[in-house]
């Protein structure tokens, strides 16, 4: 009998002693897609025929004593804008529902040489920025924790399907906070990578300069495992970076003496007031890490709305750009939230887009700056628990500034990790953040504030 | 941002918005004027995008 729940380190370790097969591992989650995912709605397309045929492949070969690792067996997720040989990679879109791409992101790739199974395709917001939509050809995805709730976005799929258990990890992207806004509102750990660890070939674009694609999982140590399979040099992706990639698992030694934390707290104390429930829990957070070693100082940046305005006017000016022709051609084809969302982008002139990249480096500098004497910065990963799913707006993103868009402006790695639950059992987290490929130590300290705290015990009723 | 100066922008780019749509997009239109006036401001010469491929470092 599999458990309900496992982590990707916990099945690994099963997987590697012949104590679970993974044609055992994939049967049970494929059981409970169809146990629950009508209620959650977190896959949009599920490919079980070929998970069972990979499943069964795996279990041949850790037969034959060719075990290729921590993600030999797993089964995962993906987004569905990472694109998948002879399998369609819609963008949860109307306009690319025929779409079938003749092979594989770069990063799909990687997780299948790592012996990870796809079970399908996961939701998202509409080309992973309009959501939550209901008038698109699938449901946007629902919170396991409440499904009245939103489950973040736009690695809404992810975020859904991960908590829930129907997969042990999944792939996101970020572009202003859509792999941790998804892990914060659905309690996961989700990193946003250094931009250009991880390849973005393949990956179906938001905006060219703020993408990053990541991954999602339950443990801070299931993301070290996908990350490692995920990272590296790929000459198809022109941002890509040609560096050594660090073995991420072995940086995770629980140790954190010593490391001096800045702690942003003006972003979420009064440029984006969060509510009491998310101001405590971080205060408890910084609190933890001082106990852990942690040297823990407040600091000031500019103004959240500062870095809202230069990140959101890429963002919009650049997705603008892709997606333009088709807006012209069949705009209506597009969902009702990205299109109007679009239509304010189309106001934005080109001098505006030429002052946000210039004001870009200035805050690049600003961190850098910041974190001279700094190994991370912490801050809020978002302003509250899970909001009920029909009160997000239209034009959300803009009528607040984001939390999270400040690293995305600055290519940061940068991480939500779960620090408590509200009175209802809705999961609160924050932010931790590094230095640009650094993403070991911001993992380090996530694992060490996992160990000491309990949140990684409690999973979503269903 | 009237509901005259939308249409005539969305006329410039060419999308098809429906009607029902015009007037709630008009009324966010100030969303992009707030957050597009905090970057005109003037900025010291460093600024200026050739330096902003600067990462990935690697």
């Amino acid at each position: 009998m599999v458990p309900e729940y496992l982590t990707i380190t916990e099945a690994a370790a099963l997987i590697e002693k012949k104590e679970m097969s993974p044609v055992e591992l994939v049967e049970s989650r494929l059981g409970r897609v169809t146990k629950y995912d009508d209620r959650l709605h977190s896959f949009i397309r599920l490919t079980a025929d070929q998970a069972r045929a990979a499943a069964k492949a795996a279990e041949s070969e850790i037969a034959a004593g060719r075990y290729r690792g921590p993600l030999h067996g797993i089964p995962i997720g993906l987004k569905d804008i990472y694109e998948t040989g002879g399998i369609p990679t819609t963008g949860h879109s109307k306009v690319m529902q025929d779409h079938v791409p003749k092979a594989d992101a770069f990063s799909v790739a990687r997780l299948r040489d790592a012996g990870a199974i796809p079970l399908g395709k996961l939701a998202t917001h509409e080309f992973a920025f309009g959501g939550p939509s209901f008038d698109l050809p699938w449901p946007p995805a629902r919170n396991p924790w409440d499904t009245s709730r939103f489950t973040g976005g736009s690695s809404s799929g992810t975020g859904a399907s991960v908590a829930a258990g129907l997969v042990l990890g999944g792939t996101g992207s970020d572009t202003g906070g859509s792999i941790r806004g998804p892990a914060a509102y659905c309690g996961l750990a989700g990193i946003k990578p250094t931009y250009g660890l991880i390849s973005r070939a393949g990956i179906l674009p938001l905006a060219f300069s703020l993408d990053h694609a990541g991954p999602m999982a339950w443990t801070t140590e299931d993301c070290a495992i996908m990350l490692q399979a995920m990272a590296g040099h790929d000459p198809a992706d022109p941002a890509s970076a040609k560096r050594a990639i660090p073995d991420y698992r072995a940086a995770l030694t629980g140790d954190v003496k010593g490391l001096r934390i800045g702690l942003i707290r003006h972003f979420y104390s009064t440029d984006h007031e969060a509510n009491a429930a998310t101001r405590d829990a971080i205060d408890s957070a910084a609190k933890t890490y001082e106990g852990l070693g942690c040297s823990v100082r407040e600091i000031t940046l500019s103004p959240l709305a500062e870095w809202a305005a230069c990140g959101v006017t890429i963002m919009l000016s650049e997705a603008f750009a892709i997606h333009q022709e088709n807006l012209r051609k069949r705009f209506t084809d597009y969902g009702e939230i990205f299109r109007d969302r679009m239509a304010l982008a189309g106001l934005i002139t080109a001098g505006d887009y030429v002052q946000a990249v210039r004001r870009r480096r200035e805050l690049v500098d600003e961190l850098d700056n910041a974190m001279t004497n700094l190994d991370l910065v912490m801050t809020a990963a978002a302003p509250s628990e899970a909001p009920k799913i029909e009160e997000v707006g239209k034009f959300a993103t803009m009528e607040k500034p984001s939390l999270t868009i400040p690293f995305n402006v600055t290519g940061s790695p940068a991480m939500s990790v779960c620090c408590g639950f509200t009175e209802n059992n809705l999961p609160l987290s924050f932010q931790i953040v590094g230095k640009r490929f650094d993403d070991a130590t911001v993992l380090r300290a996530a694992h060490a504030f996992e160990q000491a705290t309990p949140y990684r015990g409690k999973r979503p009723s269903l | 941002m009237t509901r005259a100066e939308l249409d005539a922008a969305m006329a410039r780019l060419g999308l098809a918005v429906p009607e029902g749509e015009r007037d709630e997009i008009a009324a966010a239109a100030k969303y992009i004027a707030d957050m597009t006036a905090l970057l005109r401001k003037p900025r010291p010469v460093g600024a200026e995008p050739a330096h902003t491929p600067a990462f990935p470092e690697g």
